[in-house]
């Protein structure tokens, strides 16, 4: 029986197409991994968002400052560039370089903290303010400013003193000689105030070069602009886990203003410090969650007993140099930009 | 003579020995009773302080469906707009969508309070007790969410299987009239 050409043909195309299904198969065996792509979907996992794009990052760690203290807590500057860092009931004051320079006990744990112009050092409590010299001599302490005050940031600019009350949500715009003169950001439909949510005991103040008060709005990751008398003028803030945005319950948790306006904004949750634009626009990155992978770093029980509640501070010097109060590893941490 | 009368007489000894030890007997009996007694009042928790959110007590309970159950400590809570026990990281938005959810089981429900606040409750006929709420909720926020062993339907093992599991070492023998271990102020 001769095989016929077209049967040949036939026959080939049928050998090389098992050949070819089977080298197919055989390979995909071999290669694939088994493991499907959706991963367990039970666990708790956030580190995919904590690498940061290194293009975006324009600072540079230049040094490290250890404080010496248990629990640091705010950090301030003052117009000699000196570093005020509160914690275990003192203030610890140091020059640029990191040299001690003088350490002020105190009866209560401070909250907050801020120098005046005249060197005048303004210390938040729990629900007081206590207003200190230079030298470290106790002027005038406030009566206590009222039940459920919580008191968890201060700022003086001239003569008004504004002081950030988490517990009543508000800011208080209060005189030198702590007369209250006005109420700011409380909840008013009708001008556009839509109160603060403050979810956690972090809720930070500062006033800018161009004189208005902004203030963090952390439950709604929202940084506000207000008038000293209260109106609101502008926000800005993306809620979001991208690095442009704040993300979580309540972030930023701590911000400080350059000279030119600009913002540099600390979060929790992904410890990352970030400079945005006067207008709120992201500009880069100071420190991602790397830089603070093994001090605040993230939430990870299973690796780490580390409060996960303990929060990065922010204060700028004259130079626009960025200094990071790192309440794990306990050091101020100095940045600057990094210019290429 | 008078030594004769204080001198202890055979018989008397053996009834005081009888007496003695029908009294140790009744003490012995009593006392493993009490015993007895004591180890029933005692039940399972979890600490909430030692948990690391592991996933374990989802996997090791001798229940199909474990008996621990997220719990929520409704003073603790923020009632944030962005939950992040209820929203996955990157939600598309902050609304009930599935696909925005972090609780692969549906088992948080979100219910509108007054702008901008939200209340969540757990859903226990749902919850498995993975625990991936809670350390979402720990991670950027308060910790109001955490994990307890339920009595209405723990079976009180001598030997509770996800105790022996536990990395942690968080599982412990509690008094059953104080039978939860909450967080803050409860």
């Amino acid at each position: 029986m001769k095989l016929s050409k077209t049967n040949f043909l036939i026959g080939i195309v049928i050998t090389v197409a098992i050949v070819i299904a089977l080298v197919i198969i055989l390979r995909t065996a071999v290669t694939t991994d088994k493991k499907t792509t959706i991963g367990n979907i039970f666990i708790y996992d956030i580190k995919e968002f904590s690498k940061t794009d290194p293009n975006l990052i324009k600072y540079k760690e230049i040094s490290k400052i250890k404080t010496g203290l248990q629990n640091p807590y705010a950090i301030t500057t003052d117009s000699s560039d000196h570093i005020y860092v509160t914690g275990d009931k003192s203030i610890k004051i140091f020059d640029a370089q990191g040299n001690v320079l003088s350490e002020i006990k105190l009866n209560d744990s401070p909250q907050c903290l801020t120098i005046a112009g005249d060197g005048s050092i303004y210390i938040g409590m729990k629900e007081h303010i206590e207003v200190y010299n230079p030298t470290g001599k106790l002027i005038k302490k406030w009566n206590s400013l009222g039940q459920n005050v919580v008191i968890t940031a201060i700022a003086v600019s001239g003569d008004n003193i504004f002081i950030a009350d988490a517990g009543r949500k508000i800011v208080l715009r209060y005189d030198i000689f702590g007369k209250p003169k006005a109420t700011i950001g409380k909840r008013n439909p009708d001008k556009g105030i839509p109160g603060f949510v403050i979810p956690s005991p972090y809720f930070d103040l500062a006033v800018a070069p161009d004189g208005l008060l902004k203030v963090v709005n952390p439950g709604l990751h929202k940084i506000e602009a207000y008038t000293f008398d209260g109106d609101l003028e502008s926000s800005w803030g993306e809620t979001s886990i991208d690095i442009r945005g704040f993300s979580g319950c309540c972030n930023p948790v701590n911000i400080a203003i350059l000279s030119d306006g600009n913002f540099v904004t600390c979060e929790k949750g992904i410890p990352r410090v970030k400079v945005y634009n006067s207008k709120g626009i992201f500009d880069s990155v100071v420190g991602g969650a790397e830089s603070f992978a093994d001090t605040v770093g993230i939430y990870n029980p299973a690796e780490t007993k580390e409060d996960s509640t303990k929060a990065l501070d922010v204060a700028v010097d004259s130079k626009d140099h960025i200094l990071v109060l790192d309440p794990v590893e306990k050091t101020i941490r100095k940045w600057i930009k990094n210019i290429r | 003579m008078k030594e004769e009368k204080d001198k202890l007489s055979r018989r008397d000894f053996i009834r005081s020995g009888i007496r003695g030890a029908s009294l140790l007997g009744l003490g012995g009996i009593l006392g493993l009773f009490y015993n007895r007694a004591r180890a029933s009042d005692l039940v399972w928790q979890l600490d909430p302080y030692k948990c690391i959110q592991c996933g374990k007590c989802a996997d090791n309970c001798v229940l199909e469906i474990s008996a621990v159950k997220c719990v929520h400590n409704f003073n603790m809570c923020g009632y944030c707009r962005l939950c992040t026990g209820y929203f996955n990281p990157q939600p598309n938005a902050l609304n009930t969508a599935a696909e925005n959810q972090l609780c692969p089981l549906g088992a948080i429900k979100r219910n509108f309070v007054e702008d901008p606040y939200h209340e969540y409750t757990i859903d226990e006929s749902l919850c498995i007790g993975c625990g991936k709420c809670v350390k979402g909720c720990y991670s950027f926020g308060n910790g109001s969410l955490f994990l307890q062993v339920r009595h209405d339907r723990c079976l009180n093992c001598n030997d509770c299987a996800i105790g022996r599991a536990c990395p942690a070492n968080a599982y412990k023998r509690v008094p059953a009239s104080q039978p939860y271990l909450f967080k803050g102020k409860a």
